[in-house]
């Protein structure tokens, strides 16, 4: 029996089942319970502008996106530059019934969840699709073989009729208990649409993790053919971490769709792809806190530059050109930088504090 | 017990032949050995085993079942676990989540299930981590389980090799060179688990080892290789005497 379950320090364990504990003291517990009040509450004691609530919406989306990203490409060890086309399949899988039932069918503006589901389903679909190569093919070729999915999918909706050639489709305003949500409570309905999302897509992928449909994943990274030898197939398990991928991706690319209330080509291109995978990175690859940092790093730190570029301009109008170009040039060097300081990311400075504050007091 | 019957098994890579016409009977419940010079056909011989080759021609049969043309994931489900030679632990998994891995085929859970990890999904991975702890208690691991594989000592990871092969819970087990590169007194550990294994595990062994020594001692029976072909068999003292082995081991006189 452990006597103490609030510190770490004479915690023990009795049995296994203790040991499976998502949060091994109830210290753990009621911070991230105070932490998920925090973040469900603060809207309705501060009021914030709208266009600051739709970037902290694109966080939120982007998290739930590299959680797929992650589990591909930190986990499972496949290099994904197609991330984009998938995030893409989901909205252009609420765009198309849109545009075969009208913008404002009863589907799309009150079976929203469904809507949903059925998107990341759809991107589960299409990520086994471009898997398959995986049974044959390893590392940078099968990179290669997603940013040719990249290339067909941008293709596909720029040409064709269906897609309304890469133009905006629109998509209806949703409903909720309280009636028809309103321009004025949108993003905040959005947000919390969106998070109630994350949070459960957090808690799927930490479970996950601990069973044996997340460790197979680690298994064929590290070594596919021990991983053949421990009785899985690597070439099912590895089209099963595509088609995992395509399914957190195709969920954000609804609630995108819902959140812009349009899908347009230009949100799912190749350096949107490029953005998922430098978050991954930042983040840190192969940890599941990562996948919060690293968005929310990235979207900082484009914001923080934004603003510094508009500043600079206004400052000396003569330099308006270069200050436009700190946006990409910063963005390419924190990779650069992370991939040579601190290639586990940000999740690793997580871990080091973690440690330090672990040792308090005296654990052993 | 099922027996392993290797008929006629011949493996060729292009005009190579590494493997000509071997034939072998594994009894269950022994200590087998396959010893021969560098490029014999020991590690082929296995690799033919679990399903990492398929022979060009001939037959593997362990009890009813034909393993020539299964894959390896399929031939674990057999009961036949293999030890690499090189080890081929996942580098960047504690321990116990490696000997976990290998519960892979027991934890008997659906996808929705693991996802909610309440009731079976957590039931099955504590009860399987019971059987993981059995082994790590076998292969005196205790002081690693949490220890991630990459950073411990060759030594140890070679045992953690072994008992990653025992955690499937296999009838016949592979030993692919499980004493390379050990110093005496890991030897003797790992002499001492290996004929553990056959005797309170019930496992049949197939065992490669370059150390004459070991081998002579501990097995039941040896078969000789020599540039893919089978020059000798019988118990130690049989093939320590065979003409054919000394010269394939000497050279001729």
């Amino acid at each position: 029996m452990a006597t103490n379950r609030w510190v770490a320090t004479g915690n023990y364990f009795t049995s296994y089942k203790d040991e499976q504990r998502i949060f091994l003291t109830h210290f753990d517990r009621l911070i991230f319970c105070c932490m998920l009040v925090l973040v469900f509450a603060w809207p309705l004691f501060i009021s914030v502008s709208d266009r600051t609530l739709l970037v902290i919406d694109n966080i939120l989306i982007a998290i739930v996106a590299i959680l797929g990203l992650n589990l591909l490409t930190g986990f499972a060890g496949l290099i994904s530059i197609g991330h984009a086309a998938f995030v893409g399949v989901g909205a252009y899988t609420l765009a198309s019934f849109s545009h075969l039932l009208g913008d404002r069918h009863i589907l799309i503006t009150h079976a929203w969840p469904l809507m949903i589901l059925i998107s990341g389903g759809v991107g589960a679909g299409f990520g086994a699709l471009v898997g398959l190569p995986a049974f044959r093919l390893k590392h940078l070729y099968l990179a290669i073989a997603t940013l040719s999915f990249q290339m067909i999918f941008e293709w596909v909706i720029n040409f064709m009729k269906f897609f309304n050639q890469g133009q905006t489709i629109f998509v209806g305003r949703v409903f909720w208990f309280t009636g028809k949500i309103a321009r004025k409570q949108h993003y905040q309905f959005w947000y919390y649409v969106i998070l109630v999302v994350v949070v459960i897509a957090g808690f799927a992928v930490r479970n996950l993790l601990r069973t044996r449909y997340g460790r197979c994943l680690v298994a064929v990274r590290d070594n596919d053919r021990a991983a053949d030898a421990m009785g899985m197939s690597p070439g099912l398990t590895k089209v099963y971490a595509f088609a995992l991928a395509g399914f957190f991706a195709g969920v954000a690319g609804a609630l995108h769709a819902y959140l812009y209330r349009g899908v347009g080509f230009e949100s799912f291109t190749l350096h949107h792809s490029i953005t998922y995978l430098a978050m991954a990175i930042v983040g840190g690859l192969g940890t599941l806190v990562g996948s919060f940092f690293g968005p929310i790093a990235i979207y900082m730190l484009d914001l923080l530059v934004e603003n510094l570029a508009e500043y600079v301009g206004h400052l000396l109008p003569a330099v308006m050109n270069l200050s436009t170009a700190l946006r990409p040039l910063t963005f390419g060097l924190v990779i650069v930088l992370f991939l040579m300081f601190e290639p586990r990311g940000i999740a690793n400075w997580w871990r080091i504090a973690r440690t330090y504050f672990k040792l308090w007091p005296f654990r052993y | 017990m099922s027996k392993l019957h290797i008929s006629d098994v011949t493996l060729s890579f292009g005009g190579l032949k590494a493997l000509s016409g071997v034939k072998m009977i594994v009894e269950p419940g022994l200590i087998t050995s396959i010893i021969g010079p560098n490029g014999a056909g020991k590690t082929s011989i296995l690799n033919c085993i679990s399903g990492f080759y398929h022979p060009t021609s001939g037959e593997i049969r362990f009890g009813d079942h034909n393993l020539s043309k299964a894959s390896p994931h399929q031939i674990s489900k057999l009961g036949i676990a293999r030890a690499f030679q090189n080890i081929e632990l996942f580098s960047g998994m504690t321990v116990l989540d490696n000997l976990l891995l290998a519960r892979h085929q027991n934890l008997k859970y659906n996808f929705f299930q693991a996802l909610i990890y309440r009731g079976k999904a957590s039931r099955m991975e504590a009860e399987n981590r019971a059987y993981v702890e059995d082994v790590i208690d076998f292969m005196e691991l205790e002081p690693y389980r949490k220890s991630m594989v990459g950073n411990l000592a060759y030594g140890i990871q070679k045992r953690v090799e072994v008992a990653r092969a025992l955690t499937l819970g296999p009838k016949l087990i592979l030993l692919d060179e499980p004493m390379a590169g050990m110093n005496v007194e890991e030897k003797e550990d790992m002499v001492r688990f290996i004929m553990d294994i056959q005797r309170e595990r019930y496992i049949t062994v197939i065992l490669v080892e370059h150390d004459l020594g070991v081998v002579m001692d501990i097995s039941d029976r040896i078969f000789v290789l020599d540039f893919g072909q089978l020059i000798g068999s019988g118990t130690p003292d049989e093939v320590s005497r065979d003409p054919k082995v000394i010269e394939a081991y000497i050279g001729e006189e």
